[in-house]
């Protein structure tokens, strides 16, 4: 795949969302649905991939890169979840004082709402293809509800998911 | 003058920004101590700022922190600097993690742990919709005017086909003409000085 129109999709991707995972809608549309360059299965792995280990979330887009041209992709995700970071430096000279206004505040917070609303449609077609069975779907409900309701890491649910899923195997 | 070396920068963004687990929150915590209260490279009034405005900028919060508080200590290269040392080594990690769950796809066993965190990784985006989505769930013309809006988004996306470009932007209109309720309504946005 072309570098310049991945990491364009991509970018495009990241400059539209306010939160790591806030991304996906729209990688899943032009990634999955549209180009067919990724199946959903390799998106959730991607998602996986990028929330098991340290660091920033949205690292997703690095697998997603990956998935789609390899490490030279992987690099291209990199530089496009980091470009729009750097918008912050206007930002930090002028437009502290716009954001205190409340029509402005009042579009950015609808923003982030719709991307909530965004979030939750891109979810259904991903949850559809995790929830395989019964075990997959209560490990799903129960990630939710301990994620929504509690401080706990994602890694240590990850990693309780993984047992479960290596536990039901075993007893199967 | 910098209050600091490059090399010293990088090594702070290094190693809290790749050892600390949990997302955004924790690390720009982690970095507060260090930044503002530790090295004093950063004044806590440009600590909030960034923080603030971190959460408006597109992208990841976190990363956007990292280059509000690079730019700050040592300007542009400060912010380059930050913001490559915060992600570079993590996304290494996860090439070397999507490599792994490639390379094991075949193992029953593997793909047993696989499928467990699959399934949580669902469940987790739905947390990410409670969390973007809860601030606003404080007065009730707040949280019915942020349902209308979140659902609005979902069914526009979902149902009619709408691109999610077009939705982003359709909202903004919405937000500019309807404003929010004033008052007491938990709003994530305020620039705490």
């Amino acid at each position: 795949m072309n570098l310049v129109l991945l990491y364009l999709l991509l970018l495009k991707a990241v400059s539209t969302s306010f939160s790591g995972l806030a991304s996906l809608p729209v990688v899943r549309n032009d990634f999955v649905v549209k180009r067919h360059l990724l199946t959903d299965r390799q998106l959730n792995t991607a998602i996986v991939a990028g929330q098991t280990g340290p660091g920033p979330n949205g690292l997703y887009l690095v697998s997603v890169g990956y998935f789609a041209a390899g490490l030279p992709g992987a690099a291209a995700g990199l530089v496009a979840l980091i470009t729009p970071s750097f918008v912050i430096i206007p930002l930090m000279s002028w437009i502290g004082r716009y954001a205190r206004i409340p029509r402005i505040r009042s579009a950015i917070h609808a923003v982030i709402l719709a991307s909530a609303g965004l979030l939750m449609a891109a979810s259904i077609p991903l949850a559809r293809d995790a929830a395989t069975g019964p075990l997959a779907a209560a490990i799903l409900v129960i990630s939710f509800l301990v994620l929504a309701s509690t401080r706990v890491e994602t890694w240590w649910v990850m990693l309780g998911a993984a047992v479960a899923g290596l536990a039901a195997k075993l007893f199967a | 003058m910098p209050p600091t070396t490059l090399r010293k920068l990088t090594g702070v963004f290094l190693r809290i920004g790749n050892t600390t687990f949990g997302g955004g929150l924790p690390t720009i915590a982690a970095l507060q101590r260090e930044l503002v209260e530790q090295k004093r490279w950063l004044s806590m009034e440009d600590y909030a700022l960034a923080f603030s405005l971190a959460r408006i900028t597109p992208g990841t919060n976190v990363i956007a922190f990292c280059a509000a508080a690079g730019a700050r200590i040592m300007g542009l290269r400060g912010a380059l600097a930050a913001t490559l040392a915060e992600t570079a080594p993590s996304a290494v990690l996860a090439v070397l993690m999507t490599q792994g769950y490639e390379t094991w796809r075949g193992n029953a066993w593997v793909m047993a742990g696989v499928a467990g965190t699959i399934a949580a990784v669902a469940g987790m985006m739905w947390a990410s919709v409670w969390y973007i989505v809860r601030p606003y769930v404080g007065g009730i013309r707040s949280a019915l005017r942020g349902a209308l809006i979140a659902l609005s988004a979902f069914f526009a996306f979902w149902k009619l086909g709408l691109g999610p470009v077009t939705v982003i932007g359709l909202a903004a209109v919405v937000g500019l003409v309807w404003k929010e309720p004033a008052g007491k309504g938990p709003l994530p946005l305020e620039i705490e000085l």
